[in-house]
């Protein structure tokens, strides 16, 4: 069959630029503020893979703290500035589990029919943590024709946030040269859970000792996850106990790996 | 300050997080509880199949409470068991008391069940002069060490080996010396001793797996005999249920009994399944004379009525949740205050006590969902556990919520906050002292495990300043 496309979107006729996919960056507020390499490293890298990233202004909370506390009035107000925030048709990329978690909560703060719910629909259905995205592309955006490549030997730590799904642990397979453990109970709670643990610190604190020496036991180089607040309870831990490590988002992990500057500063 | 509640909830985990030993005896057995359940799903084929027939099956009860129980009530009472229905739990221990008085019960043998500790049963029996013996293993122990039990299906998993010999030793005249400290000669020794219990009982009080309404049958599933015991050897039977318990057919039952022993500790099927319908009938040779049936509400309806909440009473009580989640792993069942610990405990405690008492149990959870992704029946604990908190808060956030929700939503107010936190003290050392004022003391406790992370240069004027660039 002769191909009916026109001469100048032939394969092989040039001229054709692709138009790359955008993407909105939604950014935690642990990001935001005290975390800020993990987003700079996200860009970097969905940026090489060829993405147009955005960041759209006006972020600071998904919501979560209403949500979770029972101030589901304060949820829907967030839930609603997300809306005009992430508006329009594009992918919304999140650096935390548990924030796009929320943003895929969201149709259950509103009645079924009404205006909101839709809204709230159609920011949940393409909502995406940022490994959850990567795997979602075809061929994972083409990052394994990048090269990535790490000689370091990296524990991953699930964060039960991501429900276990396994994006983290797919797209990290793509790395070359990077030894990946587990610890022995990998999709085992941190503690952190937002007010628990400042509610019950001591109960935190015997979850996080646990998942500390686990981690340690895997003797890793450095540890990587895809929930920013897992990366600050632990590394925080493991810091008060004298045996620091360096944590690190799969983005920056990933930036690393494509050639970026080193993430300690 | 009564032991036994919720209210102290909070106070209690914090203590038993602390003993070592206890996390230690806790860590070993649900670990040991979670790898033969592993090892059983492993091998059960179709299992998300028979998960979805069981969910259904106790969906489709829920949905039709009201028939079923009059459905089994009608065909209870054809077979020859007497129903009773007891509003709550003051109305069950009367109903079984008077039970227990009208057979002239000097010695009670009891099987294993949850719904009797809910309603305080033993203290009740004991006041009409009988002796209440608790036969199933566990609770036996619990029994002698005048504790309630820790685990809806392992009542002594808080207990090591070396404390029940200790116990056995005191209680029970176990000598230092013999040798009866291996598991085996523990379990003859208590054996022996609940033989003579059995064969001495003039009354059996057990409670239901489930109850099947089209044929009034009730289902008992146990390992160690002692349920066939109690429900045989003396002249009496009771059996008290909570309403939800029921199921429509013996299929659905039948649905059920795949999931739950495998569910529950990892058999196939456990050892003993007890189908009884009715007393003795003429020309049969053992079964009681006398058999009742209490039906529990003890605020159940209520529950039932609330759309979301609901979800609670599919539960069929595997007690796999208990073993999954890391909160109960950590603090042990005693430290929920109320019969049902782990995440549906804190979720049944809540729809059953009084709302005071049971403010704190949905917040002593992660959210971590390990129990919604180990529940065979797929009850969804995370979503209900915020259900409960937004009841518990009646919708109103806190001092520091409506702080913190105020500056989400004024993006400029929130720059300004985070800028100046960031002038005044960028390495948050000032932290522990705001802990106070926010009404958050664990902050302290907080900072001092864990380093805070500092604030730096936002991700946005960064990101910026790079674009700007030309990066």
């Amino acid at each position: 069959m002769p191909c009916r496309l026109p001469a100048a979107c032939q394969p092989g006729r040039g001229g054709v630029v692709a138009l790359p996919m955008r993407v909105l960056l939604q950014i935690p507020c642990l990001v935001e503020d005290c975390l800020p390499d993990i987003g700079l490293a996200a860009v970097a890298v969905l940026e090489r893979l060829g993405f147009d990233v955005a960041h759209p202004a006006g972020q600071t909370c998904c919501g979560q703290p209403a949500f979770k506390t029972g101030d589901a009035e304060g949820a829907r107000a967030q839930a609603l500035r997300m809306f005009e925030i992430f508006a329009g048709p594009d992918p919304v990329v999140s650096l935390s589990g548990s924030c796009a978690k929320m943003l895929r909560a969201y149709p259950g703060l509103f009645a079924p029919g009404t205006d909101e719910h839709a809204r709230a629909l159609d920011l949940a259905g393409r909502s995406f943590e940022f490994c959850g995205f990567l795997a979602a592309q075809p061929d994972f955006a083409g990052l394994a024709r990048l090269a990535p490549t790490l000689k370091v030997r990296a524990c991953l730590h699930r964060s039960c946030q991501l429900d276990g799904a396994d994006a983290p642990g797919r797209v990290l397979a793509l790395v070359r040269g990077l030894s990946l453990v587990e610890p022995e109970r990998p999709e085992r709670c941190c503690g952190f859970g937002g007010l628990f643990s400042l509610q019950f610190p001591s109960v935190s604190e015997s979850l996080l000792e646990d998942k500390a020496h686990e981690i340690l036991a895997c003797e890793p180089d450095l540890l990587v996850s895809a929930e920013p607040s897992c990366l600050m309870n632990i590394g925080g831990y493991l810091a008060r106990l004298g045996r620091p490590l360096p944590v690190l988002h799969v983005a920056q992990l990933l930036a690393k790996a494509l050639g970026g500057p080193s993430w300690t500063h | 300050m009564d032991p036994l509640s919720p209210r102290t909830f909070r106070q209690a985990c914090e203590a038993a997080s602390h003993d070592a030993r206890l996390r230690a005896v806790l860590d070993h057995a649900t670990r040991h509880f979670q790898k033969n359940r592993a090892a059983a799903l492993d091998a059960f084929a179709h299992r998300e199949e028979h998960f979805a027939r069981a969910r259904a099956a106790r969906l489709h009860a829920l949905s039709r409470l009201p028939e079923l129980l009059e459905e089994l009530e009608r065909n209870a009472a054809a077979a020859g068991t007497t129903v009773h229905w007891a509003a709550d739990a003051a109305e069950a221990r009367e109903i079984i008391a008077g039970i227990a008085r009208g057979c002239g019960a000097r010695v009670i043998v009891k099987g294993k069940s949850m719904v009797s500790e809910e309603v305080a049963l033993n203290p009740a029996l004991e006041a009409t002069g009988a002796e209440v013996w608790e036969t199933d293993l566990g609770e036996f122990i619990v029994q002698l060490a005048g504790e309630p039990p820790s685990h809806i299906i392992a009542p002594s998993i808080h207990k090591s080996r070396s404390d029940v010999a200790a116990l056995f030793r005191e209680k029970l005249g176990l000598a230092v010396d013999d040798g009866g400290e291996s598991i085996p000669g523990l379990t003859m020794l208590a054996r022996r001793a609940l033989r003579e219990k059995f064969l001495a009982a003039d009354l059996g009080v057990t409670g239901v797996n489930m109850a099947v309404a089209e044929t009034g049958s009730l289902v008992l599933v146990e390992n160690e005999g002692n349920i066939r015991m109690s429900t045989t050897c003396p002249r009496a039977h009771v059996a008290l249920m909570s309403l939800e318990k029921v199921v429509a057919t013996l299929d659905d039952a039948a649905s059920l009994l795949r999931v739950l022993p495998r569910s529950a500790t990892g058999q196939r099927m456990s050892s003993y399944v007890s189908v009884l319908t009715g007393p003795r009938r003429a020309g049969e040779s053992d079964g009681p004379a006398e058999a009742h049936l209490v039906i529990l509400d003890n605020g159940r309806s209520a529950a039932l009525a609330d759309p979301v909440l609901r979800e609670t009473l599919l539960c069929f009580r595997c007690g796999a949740c208990l073993n999954a989640c890391p909160v109960y792993q950590t603090v042990g069942g005693h430290a929920y205050g109320s019969v049902y610990s782990g995440p549906i405990g804190a979720l049944l405690s809540s729809l059953l006590l009084p709302a005071e008492d049971t403010r704190d149990l949905p917040f002593g959870c992660t959210l971590c969902g390990a129990c919604t992704r180990t529940c065979p029946l797929s009850i969804d604990h995370p979503k209900l556990m915020l259900r409960l908190r937004e009841r518990v808060c009646g919708g109103r956030p806190s001092f520091a919520g409506a702080a913190h929700a105020f500056l989400a939503r004024h993006p400029l107010a929130y720059r300004f906050a985070v800028g100046t936190a960031r002038a005044v003290d960028p390495h948050l050392d000032l932290l522990p002292r705001l802990a106070g004022l926010a009404g958050l003391p664990g902050l302290a406790q907080f900072v001092d495990s864990r380093q805070p992370p500092a604030l730096r240069t936002p991700f946005s004027a960064q990101l910026r300043a790079r674009r700007k660039g030309g990066a």
